[in-house]
């Protein structure tokens, strides 16, 4: 569903405290918003513990819990209110529901139930799903560009820059099949970060590459980030967090559990992290 | 151990209520316990430190007015029409671009790469024209040159089939696209209608090089000479494309959600092969008056075929008229137009799941 990437970032490759901006009008309003996943496959011994008939499970109608269909509620009745000039992180172990909230808010998974109002674009950074492997990079570029909403000729006016950023070399010119991981990333990264939304959501994209090259993203980040209005930030990483952000949310199992400043709520989790033991809680359906 | 103030539900307490919809509260601040201490149990989350601010949530009214009053709008909303197609038409860059590097990309990786979009065709229209045009010889009668007949009728549903099967699969099949961008989501079903009709250039010039070929077969009624009605070609697969991206977006829209429709899809592909008389005549093998002979010849695929049969003009018995032209026309114009609606009709719907 969501691709996640976990690394934490090395001290000296942290950016800024971020400065606390007077805070503007609301900017993005989520009202109590659910998002469930269906999951097409044979559950062997699934959640459910009721034995069903041959027939029934022979003629599969779809419903939850009986036929090959589960549903995953991942987002469960969220709602909060984001003004202009906050950076909120959102925090909250493996399969809490983050990653999917946010591309919620982008506008990119409809809620199954409740809405989203926002007042910009909203942008999500470091995803780019518009690629073909078995094209060269520049022609992944312009594809890429075009997908973000930019016009041919902007996106051919970046294109240098962003083969610099991404610092392809001659490969610019092969199929990115033939790119290293290290390499397609950078240059994903650096096509998405062709655009300065308003609204701007990142979702763990600053820990990819080598250390020179995570120098340069985070400044890059920070580029855009002064730029936009409203920043969500989605990691693993508290330190990163601690920095970036203003105002952090922790969602648990699809829930709101805590909404208040970075320090208090950052020091809550890390203190729940620490002291549990059992496996990561967004495992368990129920 | 720890105070819980009253509007507070303890996390425990949440696992159990969470199906039903409990309005949450996130919990006040309570005494920070020592957590340093030996845990015999998990922490519950009812123990932040002190100080964490609570936010109530808006009700739903309260959240409509607030985003009013901002001047917000609401996303996942289906966008007006005209909005759409505006956005559609902003996009076109991208769906060209997007539907050349996929046509490019398609046969990449084969030795003969790009040559085996034409030899598909044509393979498959040589088993037809053996089996319809010399083993079978009554199966058009009337019809001089059977070979391009087939070939003709073969190459223009073939096209037709693979339009209708890329739309049927094309959001499915781009989920991740959905997911990661913002855009006018007709824009993946039409890019791909748009690779498969970039894909036809080379197989409509296939198909004018083998009908002069045919010519020279034995009993084809003689040799094929070109007339500037073949400059209409193109025309007449524009209008084809039209026509069954018409189809496709119908169908997109049905296989978004239910990948069960992209295996019903093919049969009805393959009765409608029979059906439109791509390898043998329907004019001349139904009886006068049979009740379904003017529901086969006058549906429009039987139509499509029949004016690309009449654009080669090699056959006395399909001439091309302006009737001929007039049916197309409104069929591909109509058809679109109801597919379009059909599709942007569910809009906000796409990327679920």
């Amino acid at each position: 569903m969501t691709d996640e990437i976990d690394y934490e970032v090395d001290e000296e490759n942290l950016p800024e405290r971020v400065e606390r901006q007077p805070l503007g009008e609301p900017s993005v309003i989520v009202d109590n918003v659910h998002i469930t996943y269906r999951v097409f496959g044979a559950r062997k011994g699934g959640t459910t513990q009721t034995k069903t008939p041959l027939l029934n499970r022979a003629i599969s109608l779809g419903r939850p819990d009986t036929g090959p269909i589960t549903e995953v509620r991942a987002v469960r009745g969220v709602s909060f209110v984001a003004r202009h000039g906050e950076s909120i992180g959102i925090v909250g172990t493996n399969g809490s529901g983050k990653s999917t909230l946010l591309r919620a808010i982008a506008g990119l998974l409809p809620p199954s139930k409740g809405r989203v109002f926002v007042s910009g674009e909203p942008a999500l950074l470091g995803v780019n799903a518009a690629l073909l492997p078995r094209l060269t990079g520049e022609r992944n570029i312009t594809i890429g560009g075009l997908a973000l909403g930019l016009s041919l000729r902007q996106v051919r006016a970046h294109t240098p820059e962003v083969a610099e950023f991404a610092e392809l070399g001659d490969f610019l010119f092969l199929p990115m099949s033939s790119y290293s991981s290290g390499m397609s990333s950078r240059l994903r990264f650096a096509i998405s970060t062709m655009q300065t939304p308003d609204i701007l959501m990142i979702d763990e994209a600053l820990a990819t590459g080598d250390a020179s090259f995570r120098k340069k993203s985070t400044e890059r980040i920070e580029q855009i980030r002064d730029h936009a209005g409203t920043v969500f930030f989605v990691s693993h990483s508290l330190a990163s967090v601690r920095a970036m952000c203003t105002r952090v949310l922790w969602i648990d199992k699809g829930l709101l559990v805590a909404d208040g400043d970075v320090d208090e709520v950052c020091d809550a989790y890390d203190a729940f992290v620490k002291g549990r033991s059992g496996a990561s809680a967004g495992a368990n359906l129920n | 151990m720890t105070t819980v103030t009253s509007g507070c539900v303890p996390f425990s307490d949440l696992t159990k209520n969470d199906r039903n919809d409990v309005p949450l509260k996130t919990c006040r601040a309570a005494k920070t316990p020592d957590m340093t201490g030996t845990k015999k149990e998990e922490p519950s989350l009812t123990e932040p430190k002190p100080g964490v601010p609570v936010a109530t949530p808006l009700t739903s009214d309260e959240a409509q007015t607030l985003a009013q009053q901002s001047g917000l709008r609401q996303m996942g909303v289906r966008p007006p029409l005209r909005r759409y197609i505006r956005g559609i038409w902003g996009r076109r860059s991208f769906i060209w671009n997007l539907s050349s590097s996929r046509a490019y990309v398609r046969n990449q990786g084969s030795y003969l790469g790009q040559a085996w979009t034409v030899l598909r065709p044509i393979l498959d229209a040589a088993t037809m024209i053996i089996i319809f045009g010399f083993l079978f010889h009554g199966s058009a009668p009337g019809i001089e040159n059977r070979a391009a007949f087939i070939l003709i009728g073969s190459f223009s549903y073939s096209f037709f089939q693979g339009v209708v099967m890329a739309g049927v699969g094309s959001i499915p099949s781009d989920l991740q696209l959905i997911r990661s961008h913002q855009f006018p989501r007709a824009v993946v079903p039409l890019s791909a209608v748009l690779t498969e009709t970039v894909l036809f250039g080379p197989i409509l010039a296939a198909m004018v090089v083998l009908v002069i070929v045919t010519g020279f077969l034995p009993d084809m009624g003689g040799p094929v000479s070109p007339r500037w009605s073949w400059l209409l070609l193109p025309i007449a697969a524009m209008l084809l494309s039209l026509f069954s991206a018409g189809v496709a977006l119908f169908f997109a829209r049905l296989g978004a959600r239910t990948p069960d429709i992209a295996n019903i899809v093919p049969f009805f592909l393959s009765l409608g092969r029979f059906a439109s008389g791509a390898t043998f005549s329907i004019a001349g093998l139904t009886g006068h008056d049979s009740w379904f002979r003017p529901l086969l010849l006058y549906q429009p695929v039987q139509i499509f075929l029949e004016l690309f049969r009449a654009v080669f003009g090699n056959e006395p018995l399909i001439p091309m008229s302006a009737g001929l032209w007039l049916l197309a026309i409104l069929y591909a114009v109509g058809t679109f137009s109801i597919g379009f609606l059909f599709f942007w009709g569910a809009e906000e719907t796409y990327g679920r799941d």
